[in-house]
């Protein structure tokens, strides 16, 4: 069987369906019997998920989507 | 969760870039609208300050204008930006005093000689829902993420938050696909360590209560 270390060095493998399907099996049967492996994965996943949610949120402000467009603006004049 | 352009806007894309570089300056507006979020989102979540982001936008999308003609097409053009986007972000930072930088290393998991996990692992992930409108969640969120080291968070930021690709993560950074993977992997290693501090705390706050 498979050990912790093991399990969470091929979890980003496991996630993107890269695994071949003996390792799929292998790695699937340490976490049943692993609760803290499945903690772990549930909080990776998550960690993912919250970042991108979190990052994803940036928006330009109205002012510097102004100023952005009066300086291309005055730039393609200039050439 | 991999995102690729669609075809057709990456063709709708191919004819824009060359309408500008025949000339025509109504393209280049489109590019610029195209574009704007994108580079401001990448270089906002690099220098975290909006006068920076701000800079570098203005400054990548002058760029884009003054050497379109530079452009040879061996790559995708939304490489090219975001290869543009990195490097101007970084040349802002530089110019800027660094703070020291944690070692990743020290939040990598930790096993025993038998290779099981040696710390108590919570399982949290319940909990991320009712938190993500939290302003304190976000900014432990934006805070653990600024820790990450440069080389992890460019990775990161270009393939978990800009959803692209594995291969075009590597062909912005000129890594191979399992340089891009182990990155990616030990930033979310990084993060996840980073965040079980605040939502662990949050759940033994709720069980007190």
């Amino acid at each position: 069987m498979i050990c912790c270390k093991e399990c969470l060095d091929l979890l980003y493998d496991y996630l993107e369906g890269d695994l071949d399907q003996e390792t799929t099996k292998s790695l699937e049967e340490h976490f049943q019997d692993c609760p803290p492996c499945i903690s772990f994965l549930n909080t990776y996943k998550s960690t993912t998920k919250i970042c991108r949610n979190t990052l994803n949120q940036v928006e330009i402000p109205e002012a510097i989507r102004e100023t952005l467009l009066k300086v291309l603006k005055d730039h393609k004049v200039d050439n | 969760m991999s995102f690729s352009q669609p075809k057709k806007d990456k063709e709708i894309e191919e004819s824009l870039v060359r309408e500008f570089q025949g000339g025509n300056l109504k393209a280049y507006d489109k590019i610029a609208e195209i574009y704007q979020k994108k580079i401001y989102g990448l270089s906002f979540n690099l220098t975290r300050n909006q006068m920076d982001a701000q800079d570098v936008t203005q400054e990548v999308l002058l760029t884009l204008f003054r050497k379109i003609k530079m452009f040879q097409g061996k790559s995708a053009f939304s490489s090219w930006v975001y290869r543009i986007t990195l490097n101007t972000s970084y040349m802002k930072l530089r110019s800027k005093k660094k703070e020291p930088k944690i070692s990743i290393d020290e939040l990598m998991p930790s096993f025993n000689g038998a290779g099981f996990q040696q710390e108590k692992i919570q399982d949290w992930s319940e909990n991320t829902e009712s938190l993500m409108f939290n302003t304190e969640t976000r900014d432990v969120i934006n805070k653990a993420v600024d820790l990450l080291p440069e080389k992890e968070k460019v990775v990161f930021l270009l393939r978990d938050v800009e959803g692209l690709s594995t291969e075009k993560t590597g062909e912005i950074l000129d890594l191979t696909v399992p340089a891009v993977k182990s990155r990616l992997h030990r930033a979310r290693l990084f993060l996840r360590k980073k965040l079980s501090y605040y939502f662990e705390e949050f759940s033994s706050r709720k069980a007190e209560k």
